[in-house]
């Protein structure tokens, strides 16, 4: 049987800078290809610093390299940001379960991201985009701290061609036009039927509480409103128990959760 | 009914069957120190202490999962990184455990189920399959101990190779496995056949046991199950937040408690050196922080919380089992008189 604490090497391939603080990182399998779901994570080792959990941000269709978006925060993630073009990492994954993906086809979906939480939701709308025609009515809600702590800046721009892309930040600066305030703003800019709408978000707990409170007002069931929780998963396989919500494993039974699971949750998720 | 195959050994046997497994294995044993009693690995029969009365000082679990483990080593090279799976090391380990209780024999089925599941821990799992399991039930009851509600003692029905009950001058040896039947069929000249007398005895020692455990009051466990899914806001919780050290000592003394942290030890080259688990405590505020500074559990009622949710509720659902084995240990370790008995009865209260 294979060990699943092993990681797998991987090659960086590419760095792109997002923001100031913020790169995307595209690796490739040393061996063998890589396939996900929308929504899952990997362990990234970067040696003699550890791991930590990623999401992949590439489409899923890519099977022979992926990415993942990574801001510079602690001890690995500095070491990473040291690391160029044919650096290697290990990678072990894709652990835990993402977005209801086909269970959405045929239906419109409103994506709400804030700040990094967009990156989870990037592998989802470059699926869609794929498959455009499989889904109705695209929106996605995104908001930053502020203009310069836009990720995915290029792909916003061509996004736009195809779904409905609403921007707002924080703290705005002189050149500036769009809108100023918390991602919730942005629900008065758009129309939905939560009956025909399936929701998927992620972004700070604070920023998922008020959004999945805006939601259940505007009338979405608890099966249509989907979250992705930000936990330290240390082993991504149920066992080490950090991640743990309620007695629920984030790695392993998310960290993709329906409204109407965390709602039965004894212990507050978000 | 179930059939039981049963022998007896001689006390006068003991050491020398003990002798004979060190031959063929590595044994771990209770073993007194400062008068404490401590499971450890041994190298002579004399070090070994089966007259000791209630529970270790510490559970059976660092044998399976130990405080600091190393799962891969790893060198960066020219031609690349080359890693050195550790588990592998354990393909050939034979080991025996002797003079475990019944309530750290059932804490092993509970880590099983916590590490055989849908992902399988190759490193428990092959110091577990690795490990044949010699219990020895209790004689009498300590303070603290409440197995008897726990479903996990003073007597046990499986997961040992063989089970020993100290009858006086000789002990009942009932047969729990295959590996147990050959341990004793290889030695069967140190053992003699047991009489059903021996058998009366050792019924009339576990109920002694059981009723002298019974003498302090434990809640039905359904009602405690129940209880805490209603009660978790409740002021209760921020009484035990207040006193509550956040030591993390109930976490390490307790034989179910398994959280672990990751992370990697270079060598001074820095371009090698290994990847370590080391154990981790649910009470400690960097349990639930996440890259950025937030931290889930923050105030101390939840980090309390947690551990009694996770033993009680949660694993309940999780594992089908709840994952405390009633050995007392965190209670008699706690410095400032935590008692999860005491909780339990006080959240079936309210």
């Amino acid at each position: 049987m294979s060990n699943p604490y092993i990681p797998s090497i991987a090659i960086i391939q590419e760095v792109r800078e997002e923001t100031p603080d913020i790169r995307t990182f595209r690796l490739k399998l040393k061996e063998g290809e890589f396939t996900f779901t929308p929504g899952q994570f990997i362990e990234l080792s970067v040696f003699g610093y550890g791991e930590a959990p990623f999401s992949v941000t590439s489409s899923p269709l890519d099977r022979e390299f992926f990415e993942i978006t990574v801001r510079k925060m602690g001890i690995l993630t500095s070491a990473l940001f040291k690391l160029g073009e044919g650096a290697m990492v290990g990678v072990r994954g894709p652990f835990g379960r993402g977005w209801p993906i086909e269970e959405m086809k045929g239906m419109n979906v409103l994506m709400i991201g804030g700040g990094i939480g967009i990156a989870p939701l990037k592998p989802v709308i470059e699926y869609i985009l794929a498959n455009r025609k499989e889904y109705g009515e695209v929106i996605l809600l995104y908001g930053a701290r502020t203009p310069s702590d836009i990720v995915y800046k290029r792909e916003l721009e061509e996004w736009k061609n195809t779904i409905d892309v609403h921007l707002t930040v924080d703290r705005g600066d002189e050149k500036w036009k769009g809108r100023v305030g918390v991602v919730t703003v942005l629900f008065d800019e758009i129309e939905v039927d939560p009956k025909e709408t399936y929701s998927i978000q992620c972004g700070p707990p604070i920023m998922m509480h008020f959004v999945t409170k805006k939601l259940v007002e505007l009338g979405f069931g608890g099966d249509r409103i989907f979250l992705s929780l930000e936990r330290l998963m240390k082993c991504g396989m149920g066992f080490c128990g950090h991640c743990t919500v309620s007695g629920r494993y984030v790695c392993k039974e998310g960290p993709v959760f329906s409204y109407s699971e965390i709602k039965n949750f004894i212990e507050t998720a978000i | 009914m179930k059939i039981i195959e049963v022998r007896s050994l001689p006390k006068d046997f003991t050491e020398e069957f003990i002798g004979r497994l060190l031959e063929n294995f590595q044994v771990i044993a209770p073993v007194r120190r400062d008068g404490r009693i401590f499971y450890e690995r041994i190298a002579d029969p004399h070090e070994v202490d089966l007259e000791y009365t209630g529970r270790s000082q510490l559970p059976p679990k660092r044998f399976f999962l130990p405080e600091k483990e190393v799962l891969f080593t790893y060198e960066i090279t020219t031609e690349g990184i080359l890693i050195y799976d550790r588990s592998e090391e354990l393909e050939g380990l034979k080991r025996i455990f002797i003079g475990i209780r019944p309530c750290d024999i059932h804490s092993l089925k509970i880590l099983d189920k916590i590490f055989f599941g849908k992902f399988h821990d190759p490193y428990y799992g092959l110091r577990r399959k690795n490990t044949l399991i010699l219990g020895l039930t209790c004689n009498e009851a300590l303070e603290y101990c409440f197995c008897a509600y726990m479903g996990s003692g003073p007597s046990i029905e499986n997961g040992f190779d063989l089970l020993l009950t100290d009858l006086g001058d000789h002990y009942l040896v009932e047969i729990g496995s295959d590996k147990g039947k050959k341990l004793v069929y290889h030695n069967i000249d140190l053992f003699r056949s047991a009489s059903f007398e021996d058998l009366k005895e050792r019924r009339r020692i576990l109920s002694q046991v059981e009723s002298d455990i019974k003498k302090e009051p434990f809640p039905d466990l359904n009602r405690l199950y129940e209880a805490l899914l209603k009660n978790f806001r409740a002021d209760m919780w921020n009484k035990y937040g207040e006193v509550c050290l956040a030591c993390g000592k109930c976490n390490f003394v307790c034989p179910t408690c398994v959280c672990f942290d990751v992370h990697d030890d270079p060598n001074l080259d820095l371009k090698s050196g290994k990847r370590v688990r080391v154990w981790d405590s649910c009470h400690f505020i960097s349990f639930t922080r996440v890259a950025g500074g937030l931290v889930f559990r923050k105030e101390r009622p939840s980090r309390v919380k947690q551990r009694v949710y996770h033993k009680y509720c949660y694993s309940v659902d999780e594992i089908g089992m709840f994952s405390c084995v009633g050995c007392g240990r965190c209670i008699e370790t706690c410095p400032v008189n935590i008692n999860i008995m005491k909780i339990a009865r006080e959240v079936t209260s309210l």
